[in-house]
């Protein structure tokens, strides 16, 4: 071996270390190091609130973000109520946290009430995900998105009125026995969510709130542990065949009914401990922050940072929340409002460029991957190896992370999912004015 | 696959770096961030856009407009001053940026926030920083503290409670109906002060609410229409609209009573009040269509300045802060500097105002042409007169 | 409240639902697709009214409905039809960032504060009843409305081209069907009965925001998949039970529940029976 081929194959060795490397552990990697110099630089130099805080924002959409990727990007499925899993964790969580800190006389930044709150926050949204699963059993599609908003709704208009005075001044306008009375006031107290003004739970101080974004960090990093350790065993590959064809996935003998349901409740599990990081951040929590809107905001981080991404959901929740810290500094009076045309204007035009049948070309034209390998072969004047086939076997260490369009394969094979009583509906809805099947 | 991997190390390197600098040029927090002011600077955080805007813009235009006066008349013992709004779009999440790019921005006169969630957190934050601040127009019960939140618009409990009040002296007998917004905290928290205080002799009171952007008020219409007094403690927009859809269905002798977010009700767009037959009165302190006295004075300089913009009792409580706080600087005899800390400053005013300090503002009850009084008590509350203005008599005109 | 002002109130409240759910289901049971922006073009139907009411409210009214059918076909070129094919994911992500676009772009262009106008067409008294000539008007149209698209449906050629573009897209293209320009003329009669549905629920509400449609439009969909998605005859069907859902619920204490029971109930309806009141049975085909 001359010393030309040696070198390269110690290259060859460096970069398929590298590749493996930045695979499997480089967002772990980025992120603690970020970890590291923001904690490095929290303790060493007093950093500006306005920083700590802007961090603390992004952990939060990061995690959101994630997450909802989780659903839409990897199941398929839209979810329009991430936001009501985040107020579930917030609210409940926050009201664990301000029951035990009156109760044991702690302070506010008590780490280990924060953990408690973080799992119960957790469990409650899981327990949430759970009920939307079972709708996305027996719907897909624009039914299931519907029934996530309604969903969302629901929790938002339940927290709103969940105020104390609110309702006992209805129970005491009834004519019910005093006893009865006293009970739901005691259930009540227990419920008392602050109603349209919101929960005032425990919150950071301004000066520790590095502390919350290291936490922050930290569940980043057991989300993201989560989330790709599930997507690259055997559960992930059942969960993006059911994405890519659920039909096909269940002839396949995959059991469509767990995984639909792990990850609505992980997803919505992760969303949780958002709300509770949120409610340790923000005073008071107020049920309408969590509307629709809100879901719709990180919904666009999904779908900007690439659906079926998880890196890029990372780095366009980060932009994203940059980008609207500074926007909303720089752009004052009227000219706020150009910020959300600026989104809907980006989200119609990345939907089309990545979804539209007739781009399909142009995309490839302009495929990055394609554009600098192109260069790259110019440059050093490769050749394409012609005894090197590109193998188009599935490679089962690759997750898939492109939504295609369902392929509609034409025998008509009538699929009955639950036995006898189901309702059989075609998966966008039947339509029929009048006319008989 | 490769060259994706790539591309992403190079666009987290790139990240890395942004940070770094982010970082880097983070300041000390013990910092005075006002040791380059060259003016005092006056800040507050409210909705400049959005649903509430109106309220935010008018407090901003009037803040402005009282620093024009006291700039034109030489400032501060000299030192001029300069007003920073931040737009909070009345969401408590947002309260994080503007608070943060106010203090940080050198802002050392807080007029905190025009709207009460946000003010809450402001509250937190200024408390940690011990910043003194004094709110024109969040009136929730937990924004005024002894230790540096003051008011200069009633709290929302004083509100229902000079509401009952006055029901209490003027309508006994009659029948009260209560129209209100379940969702928003303004409007519960008057109303639930309200109901507490009234009467045990009116009976029972129909009570009907709405929550959302709901606009279609055919059942709350139905279940107070037999109602001879209908209190409605919510701001202008759903009230108009609700007088109009009830015009020829509620009494045509009932009241339609409000608060002070019905100020500027007969201003709304395309809501000709000539045409409805009921009464419209409100309790506030301040009264936007003033002909004379010192309020007066105030609209007209207002509508020469803004001719465009909303004007409301929100920018005439933004108008009297401003001046109360100057007034509090001149009369505790220290020096002023466009250089204090936010600190020294806010223990000045502290000082002031819970040492029995008076205002002479425009708002509250003026006779004639003296200005009203109005004092503070130790808690932050306000006390002033509030006044009961008709704006509109029975009877249908148009 | 008595009995019959429960009925009156709902159907005062259902008649706009109905007029609303009526265009969904059109272009949903058609084109397939669940169009968010529906609640924004009657949105931007109320807002063309309300300007153009001081000059006269006929030209207000025929405005709106030109212009509304004009940003129907605009919306339906420029950002549905290149998604056709694509997954329907795709196709409510752009719908709700068309959604998003209407709103700003009214907030841009009106800014964000109300615009209102006062109207009283008066009332009809029936001993203590009262029905207000709008309610009859609002439902007299829903009616007309509905049956006149079922006509139409029935009996003319484009209304059985609809139906056969929506049994099967690709049969009806074999069979000489230009599925494109039968998906145009869905959203111009759909954006029209949002113009419609727009004026109405401006009468009724008498002032107008940029986020006036979206929340009746949201229910209207409630509506819609209620009676049976797709079905004509269950848009009025679903839009009534609402109505009277929420007049019934206004009386209670549970009053400030609404629109969280409203959303329950969908909930369960899908659930339980996703075609609805009066949709069909359909097989999946795979």
């Amino acid at each position: 071996m001359n010393k030309k081929e040696k070198f390269f194959s110690v290259m060859k060795k460096v970069g398929t270390g590298a590749q493996k490397f930045s695979k499997n552990y480089l967002n772990y990697t980025v992120i603690l190091a970020v970890m590291l110099v923001f904690t490095i630089f929290a303790l060493a130099t007093p950093m500006k609130d306005s920083t700590a805080l802007l961090f603390q924002k992004i952990t939060v959409a990061v995690i959101l973000a994630v997450s909802l990727n989780f659903v839409v990007g990897f199941l398929g499925e839209l979810s329009l109520g991430h936001a009501g899993f985040m107020a579930v964790g917030a609210f409940l969580g926050g009201k664990l946290s301000t029951i035990l800190v009156n109760a044991l006389g702690a302070n506010s930044t008590n780490i280990f009430i924060l953990i408690l709150s973080l799992v119960l926050g957790a469990v409650c949204a899981a327990v949430c995900g759970v009920v939307v699963g079972f709708a996305a059993l027996r719907l897909r599609g624009d039914y299931l998105a519907i029934v996530t908003l309604a969903f969302g709704e629901i929790v938002r208009v339940v927290f709103i009125n969940s105020s104390y005075d609110n309702a006992i001044n209805k129970i005491n306008a009834t004519k019910l026995p005093e006893f009865i009375k006293n009970f739901f006031a005691k259930i009540l107290e227990l419920l008392d969510f602050g109603g349209a003004l919101g929960l005032q739970s425990p919150s950071f101080p301004k000066k520790k709130m590095y502390i919350l974004v290291i936490i922050g960090f930290l569940l980043i990093l057991f989300t993201l542990f989560v989330i790709q350790n599930i997507l690259k065993s055997k559960t992930g590959r059942a969960i993006t065949a059911i994405r890519d064809n659920e039909i096909a996935a269940k002839a396949m003998g995959i059991d469509v009914t767990k995984h639909k349901l792990m990850v609505f409740v992980i997803s919505a599990a992760f969303a949780g401990m958002a709300g509770v990081l949120f409610s340790y951040a923000n005073k008071p929590v107020s049920a309408s922050s969590f509307g629709y809107n809100y879901s719709i905001e990180i919904l666009i981080m999904v779908v900007l940072g690439g659906m079926g991404s998880i890196n890029g959901s990372i780095i366009s929740a980060s932009l994203i929340t940059i980008l609207n810290e500074f926007l909303s500094k720089k752009l004052t009076g009227d000219n706020a409002i150009y910020k959300d045309l600026f989104y809907a204007v980006i989200l119609i035009l990345v939907i089309i460029y990545n979804n539209a049948p007739a781009l399909k070309n142009l995309r490839e034209k302009l495929n990055l991957k394609n554009l600098v390998g192109k260069l790259f072969n110019k440059i050093f004047k490769r050749k394409p190896n012609p005894s090197s086939v590109a193998s188009d076997a599935a490679r089962w260490d690759v997750v898939p992370t492109k939504i295609e369009m369902n392929e509609v394969l034409s025998t008509d094979v009538v699929i009955d999912y639950t036995g006898e009583n189901s309702a059989d509906i075609d998966e966008r809805g039947g339509s029929d004015n009048g006319k008989e099947n | 696959m490769k060259l994706k991997r790539v591309f992403a190390i190079v666009m987290t390197i790139v990240l890395c770096f942004g940070m770094v600098a982010v970082l880097a040029s983070c300041g000390n927090n013990e910092v005075n961030y006002a040791e380059n002011n060259t003016k005092i600077k006056v800040g507050v955080s409210g909705p400049l856009t959005g649903g509430a805007a109106m309220y935010g813009i008018a407090v901003k235009n009037s803040a402005q407009l009282a620093i024009d006066e006291i700039n034109a008349k030489g400032g501060v013992n000299g030192v001029m001053l300069e007003l920073v709004a931040a737009d909070d779009k009345h969401d408590a999440t947002l309260v994080s940026t503007t608070y943060t790019t106010l203090y940080e921005g050198g802002c050392q006169l807080f007029l905190g926030t025009v709207t009460t969630k946000p003010g809450i957190q402001f509250k937190d934050y200024a408390t940690e920083d011990g910043i003194f601040y004094l709110t024109p127009s969040a009136s929730g019960d937990d924004i005024p503290y002894a230790d540096g939140g003051f008011q200069m618009c009633f709290t929302d409990s004083n509100q229902g409670t000079a509401s009952a009040k006055l029901f209490n002296e003027n309508y006994a007998g009659k029948k009260i109906g209560i129209f209100y917004k379940a969702d928003d905290d303004y409007s519960v928290g008057i109303k639930n002060n309200f109901v507490k205080n009234l009467d045990a002799s009116f009976g029972k009171i129909e009570e009907a609410s709405f929550t959302g952007d709901t606009s279609l008020f055919d059942s709350q219409i139905s279940m107070l229409k037999d109602c001879d007094v209908i209190f409605m403690p919510i701001y202008y927009t759903p009230a108009s609209q609700f007088m109009k859809q009830g015009a020829n269905i509620v009494k045509a002798d009932a009241v339609y009573f409000g608060c002070d977010g019905f100020d500027g009700i007969d201003a709304v767009d395309g809501f000709a009040i000539d045409t409805i037959p009921q009464e419209v009165s409100y309790l506030s302190h301040f009264d936007s269509t003033a002909t004379e006295g010192p309020a007066a004075d105030y609209i007209k300089a207002y509508k020469e300045a803004y001719p465009n913009e909303p004007l409301n009792q929100f920018g005439a409580a933004a108008y009297d802060c401003v001046y109360a706080m100057v007034a509090a600087l001149e009369k505790s005899g220290e020096e002023i500097t466009a250089t204090m800390s936010a600190q020294d400053m806010s223990e000045i005013l502290l000082a002031q105002f819970k040492g029995g300090f008076v205002f002479n503002g425009v708002t509250g009850k003026c006779e004639g042409e003296n200005k009203s009084t109005i004092t503070w008590n130790a808690d932050g509350t306000v006390d002033k007169e509030a006044v009961k203005y008709v704006v509109k008599e029975a009877g249908a005109n148009g | 409240m008595d009995l019959l002002t429960i009925i009156i109130n709902g159907l005062s409240i259902g008649g706009i639902y109905a007029m609303i759910a009526l265009g969904y289901t059109m272009v949903y049971g058609i084109a397939k697709m669940l169009n968010f922006a529906h609640g924004d073009i009657i949105m931007v139907g109320a807002y063309t009214v309300v300007l153009l009411f001081t000059t006269s409210p006929t030209v207000g009214i025929i405005s709106a409905l030109v212009l509304c059918v004009l940003v129907g076909i605009i919306v339906e070129k420029a950002a549905y039809r290149p998604l056709r094919g694509a997954s329907p994911l795709a196709v409510l992500i752009t719908a709700i960032g068309v959604s998003k676009l209407l709103q700003s772009a009214a907030q841009i262009f009106i800014g964000s504060e109300p615009k209102g106008l006062t109207l009283n067409l008066g009332e009809i008294r029936l001993g203590s009843l009262h029905i207000s000539v709008l309610t009859l008007l609002t439902i007299l149209i829903s009616v007309a409305v509905m049956a006149g698209l079922t006509l139409f449906v029935k009996y003319t050629k484009m209304g059985r081209a609809m139906v056969a573009v929506s049994e099967d897209r690709g049969a009806a293209q074999l069979m000489g069907i230009n599925v494109n320009s039968v998906i145009t003329v869905t959203f111009i009669i759909g954006s029209a009965l949002a113009a419609l549905a727009g004026v109405f629920l401006l009468f009724k509400s008498q002032s107008v925001d940029s986020t006036f449609g979206a929340m009746p439009g949201i229910k209207a969909f409630a509506a819609a998949v209620i009676g049976g998605i797709g079905s004509i005859p269950g848009a009025m069907v679903g839009g009534v039970v609402l109505g009277f859902i929420e007049a019934i619920f206004a009386a209670t204490p549970l009053r400030d529940y609404v629109d969280a029971i409203e959303f329950a109930i969908l909930i369960i309806v899908l659930l339980v029976k996703p075609t609805g009141i009066l949709g069909k049975k359909r097989r999946e085909k795979v």
